[in-house]
C-alpha cells in the first residue's frame, strides 16, 4: 500500500522513504504506508514530508489518507484527470498558504461591556463581526487569493500568499493584533497550499 | 522560509488542512467516513486542550518564530 503525498512537475528525486511516480509530465510522490494512520502524530509525520517537498518544489497536496495500492494505481488516478491538476498547479505556484484565526481574547466577550439590552447586544456583536471583516480584508489584499474555512472562531481564514509576500503578511498580522486589543489572532503557517489544491471550493 | 510555531497552537490548523483540504485525486481512494471519524476521536481531546488552553489564554496567541 502506498499514500499519494503531493502532485508536481517538478523532477527532482525525493529523499527517501518518498518516492516520485511519473504520471503525462505531472509527478505523483509517494510514501509507503502499512495501514491508514489516525493519529496525531501520523499527522504531523505526514505535514512534515509535504513541508520538506514545499521548500524546494511547487506542489498540491493530496488530501490526507489517499492510499493506493502501487504505481501503477497511482498513474492510472493521476492521468485521469492530467489536465485539470496542472491548472490547479498553477494557481498556487510561486505561493504557501497562511492560517489565521481570530477569537475574542475575553471567554465572555459581551460581558462587563455595559450590555444591558438586546440592542447592546446586537451591536457589539455586529462589531465584532466587523473587526473581523476588516482584518479580513486587509490581509486578502496582500494575497494571492484567500477563503473562510468553518469553524467556532469569529473567522477562521486561509491566504494564498505569494512566497516573497509572506513576511509583508505576517507583519500585518501583527500590526493588526497590536490594534485590535479585544481579539486574538492565531496566525500559523506557512503550511502547503491544502485549501487552494481544489479546482473548486465552497 | 519561517516555520509553524507552536504544534499545540497549530494542531487545529493542521486538522484542518489535511483531513479537510488537499486536491481529492479519486473518491473512492480517499479515507472513508469511518475511518475519518477514526482521526476525529483520537484528536478530540488533543483538540480540545488546545481550545481550552487558548480560552485561557495559556498559548501565545501567534507563534514568536512567525
Amino acid at each position: 500500500m502506498i499514500q499519494l503525498v503531493a502532485i508536481t512537475d517538478d523532477q527532482s528525486a525525493p529523499a527517501p522513504p518518498l518516492r516520485a511516480v511519473a504520471c503525462d509530465g505531472l509527478t505523483a510522490i509517494c510514501a509507503p504506508v502499512d495501514e491508514a494512520p489516525t493519529d496525531a502524530e501520523s499527522l504531523w509525520r505526514h505535514e512534515e514530508l509535504v513541508e520538506s517537498l514545499m521548500e524546494t518544489r511547487d506542489l498540491l497536496p493530496v488530501r490526507f489518507g489517499t492510499l493506493l495500492p502501487d504505481d501503477d494505481a497511482v498513474a492510472h488516478a493521476v492521468r485521469e484527470r492530467v489536465g485539470q491538476l496542472a491548472g490547479q498547479l498553477e494557481r498556487v505556484r510561486g505561493a504557501i498558504e497562511i492560517a489565521v484565526r481570530i477569537r475574542d481574547r475575553a471567554s465572555s466577550p459581551l460581558s462587563g461591556r455595559g450590555v444591558t439590552s438586546g440592542t447592546d447586544y446586537m451591536r457589539l456583536q455586529a462589531e465584532r463581526v466587523r473587526s473581523a471583516q476588516a482584518i479580513h480584508d486587509e490581509l486578502s489584499a496582500l494575497a494571492r487569493d484567500s477563503t473562510i474555512l468553518p469553524g467556532p472562531e469569529l473567522m477562521r481564514a486561509a491566504y494564498l500568499v505569494d512566497r516573497c509576500d509572506v513576511d509583508e503578511l505576517v507583519a500585518c498580522v501583527r500590526r493588526l493584533q497590536g490594534a485590535n486589543a479585544d481579539l486574538d489572532l492565531i496566525c500559523t503557517g506557512p503550511w502547503p497550499p491544502y485549501s487552494f489544491a481544489e479546482a473548486e471550493r465552497s | 522560509m519561517s516555520r509553524i510555531p507552536d504544534r499545540e497552537t497549530a494542531l487545529v490548523d493542521l486538522v484542518d488542512r489535511l483531513l479537510g483540504g488537499g486536491v481529492v485525486i479519486a473518491g473512492d481512494i480517499t479515507l472513508s467516513v469511518a475511518d475519518v471519524d477514526l482521526v476525529y476521536v483520537s484528536l478530540r481531546a488533543l483538540i480540545t486542550s488546545v481550545a481550552t488552553a487558548e480560552e485561557k489564554r495559556l498559548l501565545p496567541q501567534m507563534g514568536s518564530s512567525l
